[in-house]
């Protein structure tokens, strides 16, 4: 192994590209595994299409995520809720970086096609065993307070993200970077606090970030949508993006009115990452009706909006000059049960209850069969990572043994929160759960709360429903949701094998063996039965036809840099 | 009168002190959970919540709090919002003046609909206008606004495609915007008011001052204008006050469906968003329109019918 120093030098590549190289040459790994690895690695992604392309004997061309520099002018009206957009290290809500990822930007670009491109960094490079990254940023980036953009920045982001006082998701997937304090919070969670030395700055362009384990997928969590890197100063002026707008990012907010409206105007000044098209991007607040959505688009007020709920889909099909995008996801609606509260503190009832479901019906009745069918473990078969287990199947009378052994042989009452927060679709899966749960004397009771209210409880309630978001890796949202401590952890979930195991397979680059890791992973999190998770939904996207170059993100993070309107 | 008005404004204004105690009990202690999580949120620890107690003088005595809350009200200080984090002062009425905006284009086409087709229904019992009158307003109100609302959008927004599909008025004021949320609350309003007009109107017409004053001679005219509209009007006035009332919580479904900015929305958006200041406020504004109009149509009706008084 080389010095650690020569890691880093200009031009080296990582000894993982030539790996990855030869597992695509055995067929080992897919050309989207091989483009996502190698980026990860620190390859740019032309140069990754390029070695693919060379490789596979094709011509491939990464889809264009940087401006266009086409013809400027235009204005964009976009239907989205317009929320509050106080501080993106604890955005909780994608629609809240939306308007964000305009004024501020990221350190990288996970495209539509999941491969992570350069953005606020021009490059990065990992050590030979994962545990330290540079990151060099651009240079002769201006925030738009006319101060320099640098790894001071970057090096103050990084510390909130990783102080537990602020209060950031980002908690989870940086865990690598914490260390435990050896306290419990009052409600017995381990505090957790930054390594010291885990990040620092190495000159005014080049940020270093150490780790206590190997992670592969730090590029990929520096998109994640609360990783917004704010101005040094951030906390100083307010820390309040939507009272002190200070960006990185080619648009400012010109108007925001929570509920209302929120107005992005281009900057004056030439933007360091080329022309952008529209001249103004108009986000208007529908409310939560989903008719008045369609409503705005067949009447031309709005072009697009944030997503086109599953129930109004065949309605915008019959709208003129509309279009609708869909793409397959890894979001979804983890029914999870609190392992704080009983009887979810027995296994054999979270199992019982997991052994209910039929996730093929769930997912033909509450999502119409667009998605894709789950396992119970949160992994999605587009993840690259993903080891298909074997197929979980219905298992009433199993169901039924395991309830009277756990002292319910009549069978038990649980009642299930959900807040629809992302469509009726969530209260239908639970209906489906509650049918298939009857037949085992398991009587669910609904809870349907508006989503608002399901949002102040959601991390404590014994028996719920939360939608999650889509991430690129798999283990980005078990890192968020399930290690132990971390702020999203809505189960409770503690089992330090899993940690473990996650932690290995988190800092793998060879494909096989991190899908071999992950088999462990996926069994312990199948086994210890804390969520029933039935299928990974695709989304949809109208855009009228007015609007060029809109492709949907699984993530649904809209970013418009490319977007004409016209 | 004078002590009329005065003991109807008394009364009106101990109604709302009465009901400011009760939304204060229900929303401002610790009935309806602790206020500091709601504000901080599950997330914070025990220290911030009690920092946010003290700093916010929650833990003072209930009812200083609320002579406290009490004063800072009438004073025009609402508190703060914290969905909003501004004055709720400055949340508030921006979106009750887009509802009057509403309500009064809806009242100025209830109005004189409903008493033009209501007065020459009930001058004419049986007639054919009269059952057509009967027949349109039963099936108006007894369609609920959310489906006359699905209904008119989908004739005029996705069929014909003449009227914008909502009213968020974001470029500004566009009075376009409004025609179809006025339309839907017309359409539910009118038939009510009509047939209550129609209904008095025909019971004035059969009464026996009307028949000799008819006999006497006078022309058909001059005994609808002079005599019969007057005493026709009384009960109609009423129910149109009362419609003042309704019309600020009936507003909330039209302007979640078309996503209207007013009042109606505001008031769920509060309630849905634990934003306490800010229910607590369009709460106190809803009773004291409410009592508002209960008074003014007590006033009214006396000086409409004379015979009237209260004692």
């Amino acid at each position: 192994m080389s010095s650690k120093d020569d890691q880093f030098s200009p031009g080296r590549v990582h000894p993982g590209v030539q790996t990855m190289q030869d597992q695509l040459l055995r067929g080992k790994c897919s050309r989207r595994e091989f483009l996502r690895t190698v980026t990860l690695l620190g390859l740019s992604a032309p140069a990754a299409y390029g070695l693919a392309g060379r490789l596979l004997g094709e011509k491939l061309v990464p889809p264009a995520v940087t401006p266009a520099h086409a013809q400027s002018g235009g204005l964009l009206r976009f239907g989205m809720f317009v929320q509050e957009m106080t501080d993106p290290a604890t955005f909780d809500w994608v629609e809240r970086s939306v308007v964000a990822r305009h004024i501020v930007e990221y350190m990288t670009l996970t495209g539509p096609d999941n491969v992570t491109r350069p953005y606020l960094a021009e490059r990065w490079q990992p050590s030979d065993d994962l545990k330290t990254w540079r990151f060099f940023l651009r240079k002769g980036i201006k925030w738009s307070n006319g101060d320099d953009f640098n790894a001071d920045d970057v090096v103050f982001n990084f510390t909130r993200w990783c102080d537990p006082k602020t209060g950031s998701s980002n908690l989870g997937l940086f865990s690598a970077m914490l260390e435990d304090t050896g306290q419990n919070d009052s409600a017995g969670k381990p505090i957790k606090r930054m390594t010291p030395g885990a990040v620092r700055k190495v000159d005014d362009h080049t940020v270093e970030i150490r780790l206590n384990s190997p992670v592969l997928s730090i590029p990929e969590n520096l998109y994640n949508y609360p990783t917004a890197i704010v101005h040094r100063n951030f906390e100083r002026d307010g820390g309040d993006l939507s009272k002190n707008p200070v960006g990185t990012g080619p648009y400012m907010l010109d108007l925001f009115k929570l509920g209302e409206v929120a107005v992005l105007k281009k900057r004056p000044e030439p933007y360091w990452g080329g022309d952008v098209s529209l001249d103004e991007i108009r986000i208007i607040d529908l409310g939560a009706d989903e008719g008045a959505t369609l409503a705005a688009l067949a009447s031309g007020q709005i072009d697009s909006m944030y997503e086109l709920k599953l129930t109004t889909v065949e309605a915008a099909k019959n709208i003129p000059n509309v279009s609708i995008q869909q793409v397959a996801t890894a979001k979804t609606g983890v029914i999870r049960m609190n392992l704080a509260h009983k009887p979810f503190d027995d296994k054999r009832v979270r199992r019982a209850i997991q052994m209910c479901c039929d996730s093929d019906r769930q997912l033909k009745i509450a999502h119409k069969g667009f998605g894709i069918v789950g396992e119970h473990v949160h992994v999605a078969s587009i993840h690259p990572e993903y080891f298909k287990l074997p197929k979980f199947n219905q298992d009433i009378e199993g169901a039924k043994k395991l309830l009277a052994k756990a002292g319910y042989p009549n069978g038990l009452s649980v009642s299930c929160n959900v807040g629809n927060t992302d469509g009726t679709w969530e209260q239908d899966s639970i209906a489906v759960l509650k049918q298939d749960a009857a037949k085992a004397g398991i009587d669910i009771s609904i809870n349907v709360m508006p989503s608002a209210k399901y949002w102040d409880e959601w991390a404590t309630a014994p028996f719920s429903l939360t939608s999650w978001t889509h991430r690129p890796l798999g283990t980005m949202v078990l890192s968020l949701a399930y290690r132990a401590g971390v702020p999203w952890n809505e189960t409770s979930y503690n089992n330090p094998a899993f940690d473990r195991a996650l932690t290995a397979a988190e800092g793998v680059f060879d494909v096989e063996k991190r899908r071999a890791k992950m088999e462990k992973v996926e069994q312990i999190l199948q086994d210890d039965a804390i969520m029933v998770q039935p299928f990974f939904r695709s989304v949809f996207v109208a855009v009228s036809n007015r609007v060029r170059n809109f492709s949907i993100h699984p993530t649904l993070y809209h970013r418009f840099h490319n977007v004409r309107v016209g | 009168m004078l002590t009329l008005i005065l003991r109807r404004v008394g009364f009106m204004l101990f109604t709302m002190l009465v009901v400011s105690l009760v939304l204060f009990l229900l929303l401002d202690t610790e009935l309806a959970g602790d206020p500091a999580t709601r504000v901080l949120g599950q997330f914070a620890s025990e220290h911030q919540k009690e920092l946010w107690r003290e700093e916010h003088g929650y833990n003072r005595p209930v009812m200083v709090r609320y002579f406290d809350w009490v004063g800072s009200f009438v004073t025009g200080d609402l508190g703060i919002s914290n969905r909003y984090r501004a004055p709720v002062a400055e949340v508030l009425w921006p979106r009750l003046w887009n509802t009057a905006i509403l309500g009064f284009w809806t009242f100025a086409l209830i109005i004189p609909i409903s008493l033009v087709f209501g007065i020459l229904s009930g001058m004419r019992e049986g007639s054919v206008l009269d059952r057509s009158l009967s027949v349109t307003g039963i099936l108006t109100t007894s369609v609920p606004e959310f489906a006359s609302a699905v209904f008119f959008s989908s004739v005029f927004v996705f069929g014909l495609q003449w009227l914008p599909g909502t009213s968020g008025m974001t470029d500004g004021f566009d009075p376009v915007q409004l025609i179809l949320p006025v339309m839907v609350l017309v359409v539910y309003d009118f038939g009510y008011v009509a047939r209550m007009t129609r209904a008095s109107m025909a019971e004035v017409m059969t009464a026996q001052y009307i028949r000799t004053a008819v006999l006497k001679g006078l022309a058909y005219k001059t005994v609808i204008l002079r005599h019969a509209l007057r005493n026709a009007l009384i009960a109609p006035f009423t129910v149109i006050m009362l419609q003042i009332n309704w019309l600020l919580s009936g507003v909330i479904v039209v302007e979640f469906y078309f996503a209207y900015k007013g009042f109606g929305a505001l008031l769920l958006e509060a309630s849905l968003n634990n934003d306490v200041a800010l229910l607590e406020a369009c709460a106190m504004i809803a009773v004291a329109v409410a009592v508002g109009t209960q008074t003014l149509a007590d006033i009214g009706y006396t000086i409409l019918n004379p015979r009237i008084r209260f004692s």
